[in-house]
């Protein structure tokens, strides 16, 4: 009983929370008019000063190569797996290519790659994620090259590990799946913001009050657009793993995603 | 209740998302439409590619103002007479960049602190506690930042209207990438395809049937059916192509004949020719 009012009470807290993500959505639809730009996603190619740029490239480095060797051992052991690769690679590029501007450099919109986590894991995601990062930039062009060290470190690294190792391990057999795969996107997703706002607020801080106080300032921002987007993409992910448990349940079994 | 609330939730997110899907598709299909049609579609990708390279390497470690102001207008030039891609074309895409760029220095040039940040600022307003100005040097590294951005992004956009996906892929066959990663690749390119057309076709299906005219509730009602049947759909799909690529002896690489390539020396000269003009900018600033 107690459970159930439990249940009720998160629904009505989501869908307070979706409806204000709604009016956020509707508004960007028309909105004023030094904000009636089309949104571009990430940091944006050349936004970053070369070193910062190297940095974040150096950084992403080894998750590359051991997000390499694993993604090799998966396709040896389990070829049919092939094809779930691609369907969460084609989905991060899709989700984290729905995007609302953000004044900070970069752009809100929901990152995609709590499904892939949960499917595979922090280090194939790094890979897909890199894959689908680099697919924006010529196919919508968004995001870019030079920036893409940093945009992997955000979306496709830092967000899904800690999701993965703080949320979805601890999680996965003691509480609810729905709950779970919920708060696993959601915290890749807000980590990833958090990753993006760092990597901002250092290559350029506030002239006047620093790191800090850039830091401060991007975060606010950010809050308003991204957890609302944040939780719409939790439920996301929950009816698609839904979806999956129904028809493709020996693959999610041979992942070992559940008991 | 409880039931009929997740369910108009789940909508509400979802024609957000079908809403945004349907302008993303129109928005990569504008570029890969050019990709494959443009005059360069045969030139060989790795000139494209390492001419598009050098000259983002080039406005990110020069690093000056005149430097991306030419790479701009020097890709532009290239992007419209030798690859005869409409100038209205080049210039939308580079202007949502640029508009996006404009509002993303906004937060560089900004300075937002508790404290008077003296008058040596170009200008300064207090709000309630907080303090808003801008410097001097702020505004340079404004400026400098938007011409470094423009310059590579114009680049890259040269790269992906004139180039493919599927040549790339074909070029990093040909540079060694491990075919582990291109298989993947070439997988993902595939499914955001199949993802978003499965996405259009379902919406077309359901608004012939009137089925987003009705009412509100019924609007969303339909919008969380597509979704929770979109990814059923595009995995069964996958699972035929699977089925189909199993039959014919697949062994996870997929060979196609790739077109012979050219090489445009017009394309060789202006892209030197621009690479000069860049350094000449550098060393004149």
């Amino acid at each position: 009983m107690l459970y159930k009012r439990l249940k009720s009470a998160m629904w009505l807290i989501v869908a307070i929370s979706i409806l204000s993500a709604h009016t956020a959505w509707a508004d960007s639809v028309n909105p004023p008019f030094f904000l009636q730009v089309e949104p571009t996603m990430h940091i944006m190619e050349g936004f970053l000063p070369p070193g910062w740029a190297l940095f974040w490239w150096l950084v992403a480095l080894p998750f590359w190569v051991l997000g390499f060797h694993q993604l090799k051992h998966l396709l040896i052991e389990k070829p049919e797996q092939r094809l779930l690769l691609g369907l969460a690679g084609g989905f991060i590029f899709v989700l984290s290519a729905l995007k609302i501007p953000s004044v900070t450099g970069s752009s809100s919109h929901p990152t995609g790659t709590g499904l892939g986590t949960i499917l595979f894991g922090p280090f194939i995601v790094a890979i897909l994620g890199t894959i689908a990062l680099i697919f924006q930039a010529l196919l919508v062009a968004h995001g870019g090259i030079t920036t893409l060290g940093a945009n992997s470190v955000s979306m496709a690294i830092g967000g899904p590990l800690v999701a993965y190792y703080l949320v979805w391990l601890p999680l996965r057999n003691n509480a609810p799946i729905w709950l779970s795969v919920f708060l696993t996107a959601f915290i890749a997703d807000v980590t990833t913001y958090l990753i993006t706002t760092t990597q901002i607020a250092l290559a350029f801080p506030d002239p006047v009050s620093g790191f800090i106080g850039s830091w401060i300032t991007f975060v606010g921002i950010f809050a308003i657009t991204q957890i609302p987007l944040g939780i719409a993409e939790g439920i996301l992910t929950v009816l698609i793993v839904n979806a999956l448990q129904q028809s493709a349940t020996s693959e999610l079994k041979m992942l070992g995603v559940f008991k | 209740m409880q039931k009929h609330l997740a369910f108009a939730l789940r909508g509400i997110v979802l024609w957000e998302i079908l809403k945004i899907g349907t302008a993303l598709l129109s928005s990569m299909h504008l570029i890969d439409r050019y990709a494959y049609t443009n005059r360069l579609r045969q030139v060989n990708s790795a000139h494209k590619a390492g001419l598009t390279l050098t000259i983002m390497g080039l406005c990110l470690i020069l690093n000056k103002l005149l430097v991306g102001l030419v790479a701009i207008g020097g890709v532009g030039l290239l992007g419209i007479f030798l690859a005869g891609i409409p100038a209205k074309v080049l210039g939308r895409i580079l202007l949502a960049e640029a508009s996006f760029l404009f509002l993303a220095t906004i937060g560089v040039m900004l300075s937002v602190s508790l404290h008077d940040p003296g008058v040596t600022m170009l200008w300064r307003v207090q709000v309630g506690p907080l303090w808003f100005s801008t410097s001097y040097q702020a505004m340079l590294d404004g400026s400098l930042i938007v011409s470094r951005a423009l310059g590579s992004a114009a680049a890259m956009n040269f790269l992906a209207l004139t180039t493919p996906l599927v040549d790339l892929i074909d070029l990093g066959r040909r540079s060694h990438v491990p075919p582990v990663l291109l298989d993947i690749s070439s997988l993902i390119y595939r499914y955001i395809f199949i993802l978003l057309d499965t996405l259009i076709r379902k919406r077309s299906a359901q608004e012939s049937r009137l089925g987003y005219q009705t009412s509100y509730l019924r609007a969303m009602h339909n919008a969380a059916l597509l979704a929770s049947q979109l990814f059923i759909d595009a995995f069964r799909r996958s699972e035929r192509l699977q089925t189909a690529l199993d039959a014919r002896g697949y062994n996870g690489e997929l060979r196609v004949l790739m077109p012979d390539y050219q090489t445009e020396p017009r394309l060789l000269w202006a892209g030197g020719l621009l690479i000069v003009g860049m350094v000449g900018a550098w060393l004149v600033s």
